[in-house]
């Protein structure tokens, strides 16, 4: 098939590792996958193209507006492929009625200008195949695509058993793994998260290591935030200072994996909203690529239907702090459900499976479009 | 037929006065015309909608600026109405090669910028309409002369208001500082003693946009504040379009001038059939037979192409002779120009 994405890619950002997972998965499958634009010098591993002869499907994957490409090239893509041959995955929950959770929302106009039914129109002029990155989607009109997944040949070291990597694990100086724990991500709707999980990992810092965030305005509050009045992209430099948490400014999407390699744990937190909606982010999966045993502080429910049976040893009880200190004490156990979930997650989610998925959602949108 | 048009809106631009006309006389034959985004209070009149799929046709009418929507309803727009329904209206002058008119007045800064306006063009539409009664100049380029008039909205002596000018200029000052300073202001230097009021209607005739370059090259809002003074001309902000008739029929004499650009494209513009609502004569700073060709023979008479002066000054002295020739060019208007004809036009050219 010749695949065209069509998104707006950053090397800062948003859910660029995914797209370079589509291209190497559709060279090793035959397909030829592209992204839809003029080519980024910024990212010479991905292929773009505007030439849209001969394309199979267009994937709109759809953030923020300006994943929809700009004049003239709008116009010659929603002209030139069919509609029946473009799918629409909305990977922030904008198609679904306003929501607001705690600060956290899918739709705010006093930050991109856009109500919800701009959103909701948009969507549905590009295609009537609309999908979201959960299980779970709200509404009837809506098909599961979790879009996201996960190479196994992405792992940064694979180990043959929980054994030995609980092993090589346990044997890092600090030379090797100098944090304790390291979250990468930016400030955005998470920090009330991010300050829980901090509290309770100051107890056993000790026995941790030193904690690192990575990522825009966790030192701060922005600017931007205070004059607009968005809340919810919050932080607290005092507490920060007091358990001496290292921040660091946001890092391109290929340091990402050897980063978190540097700690002990890596969590993995989501949004809110992303929360509610059960949608699966970039991170959801490459955290399992990093040498960390990644804390999944995610609801049970959402953590066994995606990452299987064995993934629930990585959600923290009540006190992420005696989570963490079990695992520096009985590493094995935590590491043999790390494996399991990289094997459940290779077997369910891989990018081959997500074109096949794409492959089937195509035809029956094509098949529904003709008996219409 | 419902038509959608997509352009800036501006209640003190002829475009958007013409669009509203449109409104009135489509509702007359079953047809809708409204205006793209949310209602306007500021323009209580006009009909606007975001219910694109409602409509069969859209016209992105385009003026000097590559007029955007948000991405979003771009994207609602370029989705539902397909390119088959989808026309460019071109009331500036952009869809033509790079134009420098006595290295003033130009379509374009150069290359680069017509480029991006023309794969605009191209990515919206396959047709392109300019207001014009000239031959088509591009194969996919339809002239429709656009803008009508409507002998109903003509303002009678009884109802016109006071005269408190001699001479009034209605419009904005874009590009037309090189004839104004060089064929108005010393024709009306030459002969201020002898006449009353002189007023200047419209922005930027005492300084430039606040916007500074954004808003366009600086020569293209050139003025003398200084001279104007000295000859004594007053100058007032943009009246909305729904006062321009009543502004205009304040004074016994309105002067007609076009953008150089458009004039030398032969593009017509609201104020060719605005000014013969007012209660006035209007002098028109035109090519004689460009004037007769769109006006009707009669209506040389009004043409300021020779002494400038001293026909103003005929005309302040002859106002019944004038007014004969002015109901003259009313009764070809009515007759080749109205709305309903432009309406058909319109539409017989959307149907293709």
């Amino acid at each position: 098939m010749k695949i065209l994405l069509v998104i707006s890619v950053d090397p800062w950002t948003r859910s660029v590792p995914t797209v370079h997972k589509y291209v190497e998965a559709g060279r090793k499958l035959g397909h030829d996958i592209a992204v839809f634009g003029d080519p980024n010098p910024e990212l010479p591993g991905l292929p773009f193209t505007t030439d849209l002869s001969g394309v199979d499907l267009a994937l709109f994957a759809l953030q923020v507006p300006t994943d929809f490409p700009d004049m003239p090239h709008l116009a010659h893509l929603l002209d030139g492929i069919p509609r029946e041959r473009r799918l629409i995955v909305d990977l922030w929950g904008r198609y679904n009625d306003t929501i607001l959770l705690e600060h956290d929302f899918n739709h705010l106009e006093k930050l991109d200008g856009h109500l919800g039914w701009e959103w909701e129109e948009a969507i549905e002029a590009v295609s009537d195949t609309i999908l979201q990155p959960t299980l779970t989607p709200l509404r009837a009109n809506v098909q599961p695509f979790l879009f996201h997944g996960f190479d196994p040949q992405s792992v940064a070291r694979s180990y043959a058993t929980a054994q030995e990597a609980a092993a090589v694990w346990r044997a890092n100086r600090p030379a090797e793994r100098p944090y304790g724990v390291m979250y990468v991500g930016s400030n955005w709707q998470r920090w009330e998260q991010v300050r829980r999980f901090l509290e309770q990992y100051g107890r056993v810092r000790g026995a941790v290591g030193k904690a690192c965030l990575i990522g825009w305005d966790w030192w701060e509050r922005p600017d931007w935030a205070i004059e607009k009045g968005i809340l919810g992209i919050d932080t607290n430099p005092e507490l920060l200072a007091e358990l001496e948490v290292e921040v660091r400014h946001g890092v391109r999407f290929d340091e990402v994996v050897d980063l978190l390699g540097q700690a002990r744990f890596a969590p993995i937190f989501h949004r809110p909203l992303f929360k509610h909606l059960g949608f699966v982010t970039v991170r959801s999966f490459e955290t399992f690529y990093a040498d960390s045993l990644p804390v999944l502080m995610l609801p049970r429910d959402f953590v066994r239907s995606i990452y299987g049976e064995a993934a629930l040893t990585l959600v923290p009880g009540a006190d992420v702090g005696e989570h963490l200190l079990d695992a520096l004490e009985r590493p094995e156990l935590y590491w043999d459900a790390v494996l399991q979930t990289r094997s459940h997650l290779a077997r369910h989610h891989s990018y081959e499976h997500r074109l096949q998925e794409l492959g089937e959602l195509l035809e029956k949108g094509v098949l529904s479009r003709e008996r219409r | 037929m419902r038509i959608l048009f997509v352009m800036k809106h501006r209640g003190n631009a002829g475009n958007t006065h013409a669009v509203a006309d449109y409104m009135r006389v489509a509702k007359k034959h079953g047809h809708e015309v409204a205006l793209f985004g949310p209602p306007q209070p500021w323009l209580p009149d006009l009909q606007f909608s975001m219910d694109v799929g409602a409509f069969d046709k859209v016209a992105y009418l385009f003026e000097s600026e590559l007029y955007r929507v948000s991405r979003l309803h771009e994207v609602r727009l370029l989705g539902t109405v397909p390119r088959d329904n989808r026309v460019v209206l071109d009331m500036d002058g952009m869809y033509n090669p790079l134009i420098l008119l006595d290295g003033y007045d130009r379509n374009h800064a150069g290359e680069a910028e017509r480029r991006q306006w023309i794969e605009h063009y191209h990515a919206l539409s396959d047709r392109v309409v300019k207001p014009t009664i000239a031959a088509p100049d591009q194969p996919h380029v339809t002239p429709l002369p656009f803008y009508g008039y409507d002998p109903a909205l003509q303002l009678d002596s009884a109802a016109a208001p006071e005269k408190t000018y001699d001479i009034l200029h209605v419009g904005h000052n874009w590009w037309r500082w090189k004839e104004i300073a060089e064929k108005v202001l010393p024709a009306l230097g030459g002969i201020r003693d002898e006449i009353g009021r002189i007023g200047f209607v419209g922005l930027w005739w005492d300084e430039p946009p606040a916007e500074g370059p954004d808003a366009g090259p600086p020569e293209a809002f050139q003025s003398d504040p200084e001279l104007f003074r000295k000859l004594r001309i007053e100058t007032r902000s943009a009246v909305m379009f729904d006062e321009v008739i009543r502004t205009m029929s304040t004074a016994r004499i309105n002067i007609f001038t076009q953008r150089p650009i458009l004039h030398h494209l032969r593009h017509l513009t609201l104020k060719y059939f605005e000014i013969f609502y007012a209660d006035t004569i209007p002098l028109l700073m035109l090519d004689p037979d460009h004037a007769a060709a769109v006006y009707g023979p009669a209506a040389r008479e009004l043409v300021l192409s020779g002494d400038t002066g001293a026909k103003i000054l005929d005309a302040l002295k002859r106002p019944d002779c004038y007014r004969g020739v002015v109901e003259d060019v009313r009764r070809h208007l009515s007759t080749h120009h109205s709305y309903d004809t432009r309406l058909e036009e319109l539409i017989a050219f959307l149907q293709k």
